[in-house]
């Protein structure tokens, strides 16, 4: 699987799914999204589709093709969509030509957003707001990250393929969960917490996982310090963070 | 019981993670002791089968050092070699006659060996073996046990960790431990290109139990080295004096061509062995390997009077003793408050697990408050028990479960 097609994935599954979040953090985009009755459909010829689904206030995202999205862009490959993600690119409408000034104005004021949450200039994280927002979306970009490297990067997935069957928890204590489990022959992702989990990953509070999660610090000094707090099967926590560490390698 | 507290440790870590990596690193650090508020990171003396934190804690050593310590902290003895060798020389701009004189022993020592060479850590000597194989043979390929460790050179780590590249691992071979067939299956691959297999005498990986060689399975794999002419290296390194003063093969009933000895050899003093048969010895002379300090004779006298002291006692018998009264009553003591613990390995240094939960939660929440408690335990790797380790100390110790599985049940 070439580099493209492996970032493509990332952005259409990994990262394009913190548009679900937006609204839940930011008032400004709540508000704007409030009354979108809308589905947008994206696919990437010999790549990747997924789409985003608003309605009542809520977005949602899901991969596959949505049964009647509004709005269908058409990439004609992976790089083209990473260039649309870059900002050099943009999609083929295939259907929703109607709709062309939402996804100019409205629909790119919302992913103008994200990107500010996910790239932050500096001093902002010092706003516990913002710290808040950017951690929640890094810490599902790194577990939705994971099963994507896990399931398409060659070393990811033979660090997969050795990885013990079971289901990591890994999020912020009363804050924001997500669950990555490794099973005989795929490896899924959910946000939330789980049940009976095989090992857990969990923050002290927002600014332990922010520094983690961006690589600010290491996770053994973080152990140490009590910032986090490892249980469980941790050759899973291991192997997690070991593919971690590869997805800012395929977005940066 | 009263339960410790580590503030010394904590402030000292955070000093140390300032200008340390990690802070504290390695097989050190305390990433995996579950939960790492329930364990010291510093200790500031030690003494016989005990060490003190640096909070003043006192704590029964079931780690011993990951193993180097097994006739006890500061053992007389060996202690007294170290001194006086160090009042007449240690690295000095020329060998010492102590190197010839451990060699000679090691040689009379180990059935198989007939020359021995000296270095600091593990990795240095699987090293060390590992190319004097490529050399013997001219091969690349070297099989290895998965899930196996033989130190942190870049081959020998799991494909994807820091540092290292794929082309580090390309001529690594993996396959799973006690299972003839898939090493079998390595040289119908790769027909006269495997160099050698590397493996310890028994399977003790981490987080997991620990296996001892099914029936014939050293044989079979002696056989099968012999028979494509690849080099079978032993990594001694954690079992090396524990199972067998011979080496662990002599313990199983094998003869390899090389074996890997460090950790035990001298009771903690930094000195590791590569020993091997003649038709290796020209072979080994032409591969260079050498490290600043490998020439110490501190150390080497120190390997000298540990290996002695511990065929005096006959080390390996004792460990397996001490190993299988602390074993039993710890199961029993488990087995009245209702859990299962599970022990395999050498009793000697055994693996454990309580197997009521497969996540190893109640596991790590049991060996945390037997530490907070006095008895350092940790829950993923296998424990130690040195010579030192008296009656007491294991009375002590089952004190210390019984009121651990008191507070977990609670």
């Amino acid at each position: 699987m070439n580099r493209e097609l492996i970032r493509a994935n990332l952005n259409l599954y990994a990262v394009m799914q913190n548009l679900e979040e937006l609204p839940r953090l930011d008032p400004e985009i709540g508000e704007l999204i409030k009354d979108w009755k809308i589905a947008i459909q994206f696919s990437v010829l010999n790549g990747p589709s997924a789409h985003v689904a608003f309605e009542n206030g809520v977005c949602m995202h899901g991969r596959g093709a949505h049964p009647a999205p509004s709005v269908r862009l058409f990439f004609t490959s992976p790089r083209h969509l990473n260039r649309m993600i870059d900002g050099s690119g943009t999609p083929i409408p295939l259907k929703g030509f109607s709709k062309l000034s939402f996804l100019q104005k409205d629909f790119a004021q919302m992913t103008e957003r994200l990107e500010h949450y996910l790239k932050p200039r500096n001093g902002l994280i010092q706003d516990e707001a913002f710290l808040r927002a950017n951690t929640t979306m890094t810490l599902y970009t790194a577990a939705y990250g994971v099963r994507e490297l896990a399931t398409s990067d060659p070393l990811c997935q033979s660090i997969a393929a050795q990885t013990p069957q079971g289901t990591l928890l890994m999020g912020i204590q009363d804050g924001p969960q997500a669950h990555i489990r490794f099973g005989k022959d795929a490896v899924t992702v959910a946000k939330g917490p789980v049940e009976h989990p095989t090992a857990m990953m969990m923050f002290r509070d927002f600014a332990a996982a922010n520094a983690l999660l961006n690589m600010r610090s290491d996770a053994f000094t973080a152990v140490a310090k009590g910032e986090l707090f490892l249980r469980g099967m941790l050759p899973i926590v291991d192997n997690v963070g070991l593919i971690m560490d590869r997805i800012q390698g395929y977005l940066l | 019981m009263e339960t410790y507290q580590f503030p010394g440790s904590a402030a000292l870590f955070k000093r140390a993670a300032k200008v340390i990596p990690c802070g504290v690193y390695g097989h050190f650090s305390p990433a995996p002791c579950v939960p790492a508020d329930a364990y010291p990171f510093f200790a500031s003396r030690a003494n016989g089968s005990r060490f003190w934190d640096v909070d003043g804690n006192e704590f029964i050593d079931y780690m011993c050092a990951y193993g180097p310590m097994i006739l006890g902290y500061g053992n007389p003895v060996v202690d007294e070699a170290f001194r006086a060798q160090m009042n007449q020389a240690d690295s000095c701009s020329l060998a010492s006659p102590k190197m010839v004189e451990l060699a000679e022993y090691l040689v009379n020592l180990i059935p198989i060996a007939n020359w021995a060479f000296f270095a600091k850590n593990g990795a240095d000597i699987t090293n060390f073996a590992v190319m004097i194989a490529r050399a013997a043979t001219g091969r690349k390929k070297i099989i290895a046990i998965r899930g196996g460790y033989h130190g942190t050179s870049p081959w020998m780590q799991a494909p994807g960790h820091h540092g290292v590249t794929e082309e580090d691992q390309e001529n690594i071979v993996r396959v799973p431990w006690n299972d003839i067939a898939a090493l079998e299956a390595v040289f119908d691959r790769h027909p006269g290109d495997v160099a050698g297999f590397i493996s310890t005498p028994y399977h003790h990986p981490v987080f997991a139990d620990n296996e001892m060689p099914a029936e014939g399975y050293w044989q079979k794999v002696q056989a099968l080295l012999r028979k494509h002419g690849a080099v079978f290296i032993i990594d001694d390194v954690r079992c090396g004096f524990r199972l067998h003063m011979g080496g662990s093969c002599e313990y199983f009933g094998f003869k390899p061509d090389l074996i890997c000895f460090c950790k035990a050899i001298a009771n903690g003093y930094p000195i590791s062995a590569l020993v091997g048969v003649e038709a290796l010895k020209n072979t080994a002379a032409k591969v260079f390997h050498t490290g600043s300090y490998w020439f110490s004779a501190g150390p080497m006298a120190a390997a000298l009077a540990c290996l002695k002291e511990l065929k005096r006692l006959d080390a390996p018998e004792i460990l397996r003793a001490i190993g299988r009264k602390l074993n039993e009553g710890m199961v029993a003591i488990a087995k009245s408050h209702g859990y299962d613990l599970k022990v395999t390995g050498d009793p000697g240094m055994a693996y454990y697990r309580i197997t009521d939960d497969p996540t190893l939660m109640l596991h790590q929440q049991w060996c945390a408050e037997c530490t907070r408690r006095g008895a350092f335990f940790t829950s993923h790797h296998n424990w130690f028990v040195s010579t030192a380790h008296s009656d007491k100390d294991i009375q002590q110790t089952w004190d210390i479960c019984d009121d651990a599985f008191k507070a977990i049940k609670s």
